[in-house]
């Protein structure tokens, strides 16, 4: 990669940043403009992967091959397309209900091995070794049995929440609200640390190296807010005389 | 017409539920076999709903431009975005590097696609802390649980936080970094399971009332 490529692509990847941080300040046809070129690149992206990755090695080369068998999802992925034919639309239920059934078929072993029996496992596995635990892990292991049952009888909708039952639950929510919590600290912190890295870019392309990218697009970002708020106010300003 | 439009689609549901669960739990070449076999065609079948989206797309953004709608130049900057990822890919047949270093598929990657993603999920971070703020009101003994977790968390991660509790919960001789394992090991998981609980459970049972037909919204009406 030429140095002029690396300076035209510090000065878009540049400009593209700023571009979505000024929605910060306000709306704007800058932010509109980068929000469009996502969504457009983003399916060029996902465009050329099932292209390259799918339709070219699990499709392509099989039919080369005399490989007849792929025409079967072949058609049934194409019969998708028919929604677009209000009077045939009926014909893509046969590639949706292929999904539907290979999905479902899928879903109940995997969530009965890893959403249900191995939460179970784990839960109650450690409550047989507590010959060889210490105090400290004995009293987690109980407080997260004694947990789980306390959410799963906030879950039960069966019997009216009343008497014991509600108490039992009312501390199944309190083991929800710490895992709320944390779930949202986390990802804040996920967030920032995607803050972060937009940061070090736009310093990174600061350099003379890039000509200044981020300074000279951050300065013409403020002059057309300046412009555009003073001619606003002009226009304002003229309504009110009128 | 019926058994065109209803009981042959159903009956497809049926038979790939059925085959794809038993392959599960069958320990035999033959199951493995179908089982990789139906994993490719999802993905063919998958490819070609993703080209439904596509064409959905590009068709509602002609449309806009065509009838010259509020903000139809935008559009345009869809098809842009598009021709620049895709564009790229042709020329270097989908390979992010080749033999001289970064391909044009890379470059529009590196300098287009990622940062447009990156700054997209970053400037979320603003309007999540906002809405903390809006929404984190310690109203109830139950909010200031979910409060106090959620602080703890961001406090214990980054350094100013951890010198604060050093400074001031210092002598207790529990370390942040320690009190937000034990937060993420303990009652969160607890709260995590009976939730991971509860979503196995309906999942489980949509899949079988999706499998016998008994839920079939996915198929529209008439």
């Amino acid at each position: 990669m030429s140095e002029t490529w690396m300076i035209a692509g510090a000065w878009i990847a540049a400009g593209l940043t700023v571009f979505l941080f000024s929605f910060l300040y306000k709306d704007n046809p800058f932010f509109k403009i980068a929000e469009h070129l996502y969504l457009g690149a983003g399916m060029g992206w996902w465009f050329q992967v099932y292209v390259y990755n799918i339709l070219g090695p699990k499709v392509w080369t099989p039919l080369v091959n005399h490989d007849w068998m792929v025409l079967i999802p072949a058609i049934l992925g194409l019969s998708l397309v028919t929604q677009f034919v209000p009077k045939i639309s009926w014909v893509s239920r046969y590639g949706f209900t292929f999904l539907m059934g290979y999905g479902s078929g899928l879903a109940i072993p995997a969530g009965l091995s890893t959403d249900f029996i191995s939460q179970i496992g784990g839960t109650i596995r450690p409550l047989s070794m507590m010959a060889s635990m210490t105090p400290w892990a004995i009293f987690n292991s109980l407080l997260v049995a004694f947990g789980v049952i306390c959410v799963l009888f906030y879950f039960f909708f069966s019997v009216e929440h009343k008497g014991h039952f509600k108490k039992v639950s009312n501390i199944g929510v309190y083991f929800l609200m710490i895992y709320f919590g944390a779930a949202f600290g986390n990802t804040v912190m996920a967030r920032f640390s995607l803050l972060y890295g937009r940061f070090d870019d736009l310093y990174t392309f600061s350099a003379s190296k890039y000509l200044y990218a981020t300074q000279i697009i951050l300065a013409g970002m403020i002059i057309y807010f300046a412009i555009h708020g003073l001619m606003n106010r002009g226009k304002k300003q003229a309504e009110a005389v009128n | 017409m019926k058994l065109i439009k209803k009981q042959i689609p159903l009956a497809i549901v049926f038979f790939f539920g059925v085959l794809t669960l038993a392959s599960y739990y069958v320990p035999h070449k033959v199951s493995v076999d179908f089982m990789e076999m139906m994993n490719k065609w999802e993905n063919i079948v998958s490819a070609f709903a993703f080209f439904l989206g596509l064409i959905s797309l590009f068709y509602s953004h002609y449309h806009k431009i065509s009838r010259k709608a509020d903000g139809w130049g935008y559009s345009l900057f869809v098809y842009i975005g598009f021709f620049a990822m895709v564009v790229p890919a042709i020329l270097c047949h989908g390979k992010l590097m080749g033999a001289a270093g970064q391909t044009a598929l890379g470059w529009s990657f590196s300098f287009m696609y990622n940062p447009l993603s990156a700054t997209m999920f970053a400037v979320l971070a603003f309007y999540i802390v906002s809405t903390a703020y809006r929404s984190f009101r310690i109203k109830s003994l139950q909010a200031f649980v979910l409060f106090m977790a959620a602080f703890l968390l961001i406090l214990g991660k980054v350094p100013l936080g951890q010198i604060i509790w050093d400074s001031v919960l210092g002598w207790t001789g529990a370390g942040v970094d320690q009190v937000i394992e034990w937060i993420m090991g303990v009652p969160a998981v607890a709260g995590k399971r009976g939730i991971m609980i509860g979503i196995a459970i309906g999942a489980i049972v949509t899949s079988f009332k999706i499998i016998f037909g008994i839920e079939r919204q996915y198929m529209g009406k008439d």
